[in-house]
């Protein structure tokens, strides 16, 4: 705790010094370069490195989230659609749900067409999935099933953003402006590398 | 309002006196439903068995209080009323049994907010289709809505 809180305060200072600083939360110095083990839509086994080349966003949901998540997915759709076509192509967005025993590669896969094609979903076994989540410090929880089987996931809100190398860049939450979200995924895509 | 429920009845007693109760029953429904507008309805439709949730505008320009307490569509098994909310970096839904819309007022079924959620589809639909969905309210009175089916991406 004190540490992230020191790191936290680091981050804060350095951003004041850097004409690179985010206008969403900068987490350059606090969060670990994209790394993980987890299964794509094709049923595949990926690893983080396999989505450098392109900055890539990274959210947390499940798709009987009726709400929250697609709107979501639907507002990072807007922005990425007002790209120029150059800067669309370095962009990418990773899906990675938290409920893998619903979202099978083939769900993940029609659920994250409906978006565009920068969507992309993966998930994993429970283990690989803790693994990810640990690693950004963010939660899951199942909630309790209802006489049809049916259950909510309570998941993080934040979409985390890295560069094309895989370093943490920054993270938005429904907190921060539209149009600070907007400019900082612009410019994180409009990089060169 | 008066003359609203007049006419229910005049058109009912035709049908014989029988249907009296009924018709009086009908009378107030239809009188209510007039002080209630729903506008914007809107269903937001995701892939395969994906849920889909529902958006609309409810206006209450009655007198008295009115209780909404749920929903059902022809097109899904089931409908229930829930509330998206975050705290601390969490996103969160729960499922919540009644909603109240006092006199004059105005509530919104908006994106990460309350919303309908439309489970298991039993019609197949797709963007651009209509979906009939009934309001259900506490005094038993029942409002048909026309929902535009839509993709999220539009909301
Ligand atoms: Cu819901």
């Amino acid at each position: 705790m004190y540490k992230l809180l020191f790191a936290g305060l680091a981050s804060f200072v350095l951003a004041g010094c850097s004409d690179q600083s985010w206008r969403t939360t900068d987490i350059g110095d606090i969060m670990p370069p994209l790394d993980f083990t987890l299964t794509n839509e094709e049923g595949e086994t990926v690893h983080g490195e396999d989505y450098r080349g392109k900055a890539t966003l990274v959210y947390f949901g499940y798709t009987f989230c009726p709400d929250v998540c697609p709107i979501t997915l639907s507002r990072l759709g807007d922005t990425i659609r007002d790209l120029d076509d150059e800067t669309r192509d370095n962009i990418q967005v990773l899906f990675i749900s938290v409920d893998p025993s619903r979202d099978t590669p083939e769900v993940l896969k029609r659920y994250t067409d409906a978006f565009g094609p920068e969507f992309i979903g993966l998930s994993g076994e429970q283990a690989e999935i803790d693994a990810v989540t640990n690693r950004y410090r963010i939660a899951y929880e199942y909630g309790e099933e209802n006489e049809n089987g049916d259950y909510l996931v309570t998941h993080s809100s934040a979409v985390f953003a890295f560069d094309r190398e895989g370093q943490a860049q920054f993270l938005m939450r429904d907190s921060h402006p539209v149009s600070d979200a907007e400019a900082d995924i612009k410019r994180l895509a409009s990089q060169g590398g | 309002m008066a003359s609203n429920v007049f006419d229910v009845l005049n058109n009912r007693a035709c049908r014989g006196l029988a249907l009296g109760a009924l018709a009086l029953m009908l009378g107030t429904g239809v009188a209510q439903a007039s002080t209630l507008e729903v506008s914007n309805a809107r269903l937001s439709l995701l892939p395969g068995n994906t849920p889909g949730a529902g958006y609309f505008e409810l206006a209450n320009s009655g007198e008295e209080t009115v209780t909404l307490v749920g929903a059902e569509s022809p097109a899904f098994e089931s409908v229930e009323m829930h509330v998206s909310s975050e705290h601390e970096g969490m996103a969160h839904m729960h499922a919540i049994e009644s909603l109240d819309i006092a006199p004059g007022e105005r509530i919104e079924f908006a994106p990460k907010g309350h919303h309908l959620m439309f489970m298991r589809r039993i019609e197949a639909l797709s963007e651009g289709d209509k979906a009939e969905v009934v309001l259900e309210f506490s005094d038993e009175q029942r409002l048909p809505v026309t929902f535009d089916v839509v993709s999220p991406a539009s909301l």
